[in-house]
């Protein structure tokens, strides 16, 4: 009894905590040039820290950031964010199994560490019972939480002594680039991209971020199309 | 006060995204063809922001534009190190592989 009381909650957080390190360490250049963002499209540091600590998103972060310094309606900001974040359903959903039957607390705090990097984790972790689950995703979802905020809050610390090169503007499409070449091994998922990125370029003109809707709006529907016809 | 309201709203409406299929409606209930579009979103998005954020607001012209060369050189290698090692992701190889090309490029120009 006591052997399992003393020691499966540590190797749980411990296998978090392991498995976290690489990611963070990856994340570490987008966390920084959020706070360096914020910084330099004169919001100031705390914005680029707070948003870090709000929404857990570096793209959405970016995105309301950017267009809060272009002086965008409140409204579009949201709009975007919303877009941005809509993948949070798909991994939410993908993840319900991992919350399912678990206490109604973990239920609704749990979700709000849905991310890339937490839902990758969680993918390929299929050895935890219900209460492992409940420490493995709190470790590294709080893990990841701190790591965000403290890389932003450096970022936004060395924002003035960093040089002004455009090398760090490429980070964030990049990440971007990341996590979607893994996702391309399905032809829908091919067709979709495909559909997204023409549309998106051709409608970025468009004011307030409707060049990113109509691109991702075109990519759903492409997909599913291809989807339907090779079935 | 205006990026503090706006940033907490973004925050709430994040938040719904990610609860409202764990704990509102669990996935589970959802119809076969809502799931499937679910499917389709991940990659969409993020195509769409790489594309926005090459593009900025000048449309297809951006594509053309001398200052871009570089943006697509590193964001091409960038899928080349994503492509080669999408069987084990290591999500910062892309990243310092594109930030290692501007720094070249700024370098011998």
């Amino acid at each position: 009894m006591d052997t399992t009381l003393r020691h499966t909650p540590t190797r749980e957080v411990r296998a978090a905590l392991r498995d976290l390190g690489p990611v963070a360490l990856g994340l570490a250049p987008f966390a920084v040039l959020i706070g360096v963002t914020g910084v330099r499209a004169g919001l100031g540091g705390g914005a680029g820290v707070l948003s870090s600590a709000l929404l857990l998103g570096g793209s959405a972060q970016i995105t309301a950031l950017t267009m809060l310094a272009g002086g965008a309606p409140p409204l579009a900001i949201l709009a975007a964010v919303v877009l941005v974040n809509a993948r949070f359903l798909l991994y939410a959903a993908a993840l319900e199994p991992w919350f399912r039957g678990q206490p109604a607390w973990f239920r609704w705090l749990g979700p709000q560490f849905v991310v890339d990097p937490t839902y990758a984790l969680a993918a390929r972790r299929d050895d935890l019972d219900a209460a492992g689950r409940r420490r493995y995703w709190l470790t590294a979802g709080t893990g990841l939480l701190a790591a965000w905020v403290g890389l932003t809050a450096a970022g936004a610390a060395l924002a003035p002594v960093l040089p002004a090169t455009a090398a760090l503007d490429v980070a964030a499409p990049a990440m971007f680039l990341a996590v979607l070449v893994p996702l391309l091994h399905a032809r829908p998922a091919r067709a979709g991209a495909s559909a997204a990125a023409v549309t998106a370029v051709v409608a970025s003109p468009l004011p307030d971020g409707f060049g990113l809707l109509c691109g991702i709006a075109a990519g759903v529907v492409a997909a599913t199309l291809a989807d339907r016809s090779s079935r | 006060m205006t990026t503090t309201v706006v940033l907490l709203a973004a925050a709430v409406a994040t938040s719904a995204l990610r609860t409202v299929l764990v704990t509102v409606v669990p996935a589970h209930r959802l119809p076969a063809a809502a799931r499937r579009a679910l499917g389709h979103l991940a990659p969409a998005a993020l195509v769409a922001l790489v594309a926005a954020a090459v593009a900025g607001r000048r449309g297809p012209a951006a594509l053309l534009h001398p200052g871009t060369v570089p943006v697509l050189a590193a964001l091409a290698v960038a899928a080349l190190v994503a492509w080669r090692t999408r069987r084990r992701p290591r999500p910062a190889l892309p990243i310092l592989a594109a930030v290692a090309v501007m720094i070249i490029w700024e370098v011998l120009s």
